[in-house]
C-alpha cells in the first residue's frame, strides 16, 4: 500500500517535471532563431532562464526516477542509505542552483538595461544562487529555508513592482502578473522539496498552477514567434 | 524624430541595401543617417553577422549586397520587435 502511494506520488512528480521540461525546452529552442538574428541581451537572458528551468527540473525528478527505477545503488555497490544521501544531496544542490539561476535570469531579462550599468551583477546572481544551494544542503532547519525563500521572494517582488511602476502606459501587458505568479509558485515548489510535509495537502494544486503558468508562457511565445 | 535603437538602425541599413539591391559604402553611409564612426561599428557588426557582404562590380568598385541571412532578419524583424515588447525584454 505504502509502496503504491510512493509510486503514485513519484509518477505525478515526474509528469509535472516532464511538462515543465518540455515547455521550457520548447521556449528555449522556439526563440533560437530570434536570438541568433537579433543577439538581443534580454532575449538571451530570457532563453537562459528556461534552459536553466529545464535542467533544474530534470535533476528534480528524472534523476530520482532513473536511480529508483534501475536501482542504481545495487549496480555501484553502495548501501541504499549512503547512496540516497550522496545522490539526494547532489541532485538537490544542482536543482537549487539551476532553479535559482533560472529565476535570476528571468529577472535579468526585464532588468538588464538597468543592471548592465552595474558591473559584476551576473556574478553576484551566480554567487547568490550558489549560496542558496549550499544553505539548502547544509542547513537542516526548515525555518532557515522558509526565511531565505521569503527574503528572496520579497527581493524579487520589490524589483518587479519597481520595474512595473517605471513602465509607460504602453506596456499594457499583464506579463508582470504572470512573472509574479511564477515566482510565487517557484517559492512554493522549493518549500515543497525542502520541507515535504509543509504543503502536502496543496501539492497537486501547486503542480497544476505551476504547469498552467509555464503553459501560458509557452502559448505567448508560440503566438509571438509564429510558425513559418 | 525619435532616437532609433540598435535593432532599428540595423533594419534601416539593411532596408537601404535591399531597396538598392547593391550599393556603394558612401551612399549607404549617407542614407543611413548616422555618424561615420557609428556607421563603421554597425557595418562591421552586420558583416560579422553575415547580414551583408562586399562584392566587386564591373568597374571593380566595392558594392554592398544583402545576404540570405540579412533578408531573413528583415523578414523576422517585426516578430523580434513584437516578442521583445510582449515579454518586456
Amino acid at each position: 500500500m505504502m509502496q503504491e502511494l510512493l509510486i503514485g506520488a513519484l509518477s505525478i512528480e515526474i509528469l509535472y517535471s516532464f511538462v515543465i521540461i518540455i515547455c521550457s525546452l520548447m521556449i528555449y529552442f522556439g526563440t533560437k532563431e530570434l536570438y541568433e538574428l537579433s543577439t538581443h541581451r534580454g532575449l538571451k537572458y530570457f532563453r537562459l532562464a528556461f534552459l536553466f528551468f529545464a535542467i533544474a527540473y530534470f535533476f528534480r525528478s528524472f534523476i530520482k526516477f532513473v536511480l529508483i527505477y534501475f536501482d542504481t545503488s545495487t549496480i555501484i555497490n553502495l548501501s541504499p542509505r549512503i547512496f540516497d544521501k550522496i545522490f539526494g544531496q547532489l541532485t538537490l544542490l544542482i536543482f537549487m542552483y539551476f532553479s535559482s539561476m533560472a529565476i535570476f535570469y528571468l529577472l535579468n531579462s526585464v532588468m538588464w538595461k538597468k543592471w548592465d550599468k552595474k558591473p559584476g551583477i551576473i556574478y553576484l546572481l551566480h554567487g547568490t544562487a550558489t549560496l542558496i544551494a549550499l544553505v539548502s544542503i547544509y542547513s537542516k532547519n526548515p525555518v532557515t529555508y522558509l526565511g531565505l525563500n521569503i527574503l528572496l521572494f520579497f527581493f524579487i517582488a520589490i524589483v518587479v513592482v519597481l520595474a512595473y511602476k517605471n513602465k509607460t502606459k504602453t506596456a499594457k501587458h499583464n506579463l508582470y502578473l504572470v512573472y509574479m505568479l511564477l515566482f510565487i509558485f517557484w517559492i512554493l515548489n522549493i518549500i515543497d522539496i525542502l520541507i515535504p510535509n509543509f504543503l502536502q495537502a496543496f501539492q497537486l494544486l501547486v503542480y497544476l498552477a505551476s504547469s498552467t503558468i509555464f503553459l501560458l508562457i509557452l502559448y505567448k511565445v508560440i503566438k509571438r514567434t509564429g510558425v513559418d | 524624430m525619435a532616437k532609433r535603437n540598435k535593432l532599428e538602425i540595423m533594419r534601416d541599413i539593411l532596408n537601404i541595401v535591399q531597396n538598392n539591391k547593391e550599393i556603394k559604402p558612401t551612399p549607404l553611409l549617407r542614407q543611413s543617417n548616422i555618424s561615420s564612426s557609428r556607421f563603421k561599428k554597425y557595418f562591421s557588426e552586420l558583416s560579422d553577422k553575415d547580414f551583408i557582404k562586399s562584392v566587386y562590380g564591373e568597374r571593380n568598385e566595392k558594392l554592398i549586397v544583402l545576404t540570405n541571412k540579412g533578408e531573413r532578419f528583415l523578414e523576422k524583424y517585426k516578430t523580434i520587435i513584437n516578442f521583445i515588447e510582449e515579454f518586456e525584454l
